[in-house]
């Protein structure tokens, strides 16, 4: 657990940071701090969360089918949790649902990368998935009430660019775990699957689609390794 | 600096669809046999995600992202350090975009 915690230390100042982007936006819309601190507890999910609050940008709390409507989104945008559970599974399997599920609560993005990544160079220690999912939690509280508190004091936060910055890691790590040959198939099918959703669908779909389709492909081009 | 009640049946009901989503995935796979063949695809979706993530970006971005995607990328291969490629990506869009308004 420790090294999760250790590990997830440079990804935990981003979140911090993108905790308070939402803090900020969630100030605009007239969301007080407390309800502010209540939606990052409860949702934990940046994306969702920044949808909800732009749907809030006339202060009007959506009800009945507008908010169903953004239930659905959510849904959708988060749809890639089934994938990152799915993909635990083989490591978290053996734990007792009492540790397993509170650490798939505390799953994000950058946790869940980091672990796949780790789970890659020989981890296998499920506490490091709690310990790095725990450490961002904290900061993504912390950056929502350092950011609903600072508005005043910010003019326009599009300049700090904070929007990429998901954007950004997810190139370089994309990059980092990129093995030749037998990944190009899984990075261009998924590529067109998320130009298409993109285009197509809803959005947030590109990355639910994404996922799918390069597990898809994986899956149909399976060869099984040659027998000895 | 209260909590409307609206609101919190809002947030209780999205905080559902994002449990749901966080556990239904992990739980769905305790029925289905881990096969080499389901392991590869499992394994196949980090990379595919990260891709779905980058791609609306992409599309949608001007110049300035895109620059800041291949600059990300590039950083990467040379420092072999994700945070330090992030941190360099998000620093050239930020300054794109402040050169953008000023300019």
């Amino acid at each position: 657990m420790r090294r999760g915690v250790l590990a997830s230390q440079p990804l935990a100042v981003g979140v911090l940071v993108y905790g308070m982007a939402f803090g900020l936006l969630a100030r605009e819309a007239q969301i007080s701090l407390s309800e502010a601190l209540l939606m990052s507890g409860l949702v934990y999910s940046g994306s969702a969360q920044l949808v909800a609050v732009s749907a809030m940008s006339n202060g009007q709390i959506p009800t009945g089918a507008a908010a169903m409507a953004i239930v659905g989104t959510i849904l959708l945008l988060n749809a890639r949790y089934l994938l990152y559970g799915a993909a635990l599974r083989p490591w978290l399997g053996g734990l007792p649902a009492w540790q397993a599920y509170p650490t798939l609560g505390v799953l994000g993005d950058g946790n869940w990368m980091l672990s796949m990544k780790a789970q890659s160079e020989g981890e296998n220690d499920a506490g490091f998935v709690f310990g790095s999912g725990f450490a961002m939690f904290i900061p993504w509280l912390g950056g929502t009430w350092i950011g609903s508190a600072a508005r005043a004091l910010i003019k326009n936060p599009g300049l700090l660019a904070l929007d990429f910055l998901l954007v950004a890691f997810s190139v370089a790590m994309c990059v980092g775990m990129f093995k030749g040959r037998s990944d190009l198939k899984i990075v261009v099918s998924a590529a067109i699957a998320a130009v298409l959703a993109d285009r197509f669908l809803i959005p947030g779909s590109a990355i639910l689609c994404a996922g799918l389709a390069g597990a898809v492909v994986s899956w149909f081009t399976f060869q099984e390794p040659e027998a000895r | 600096m209260s909590v409307r009640f609206d609101f919190l049946v809002f947030v209780l009901a999205l905080g559902c669809a994002s449990i749901a989503c966080r556990f239904c995935g992990f739980w769905i796979m305790r029925y289905v046999a881990i096969t080499p063949r389901v392991e590869a695809a499992l394994k196949a979706t980090p990379v595919a995600v990260m891709v779905g993530l980058v791609v609306p970006t992409a599309v949608h971005g001007s110049v300035i992202e895109l620059v800041g995607i291949a600059v990300a990328g590039i950083a990467m291969k040379l420092t072999n350090s994700d945070l330090l490629a992030a941190v360099i990506g998000v620093a050239v869009v930020a300054v794109g975009r402040s050169l953008k308004l000023a300019g």
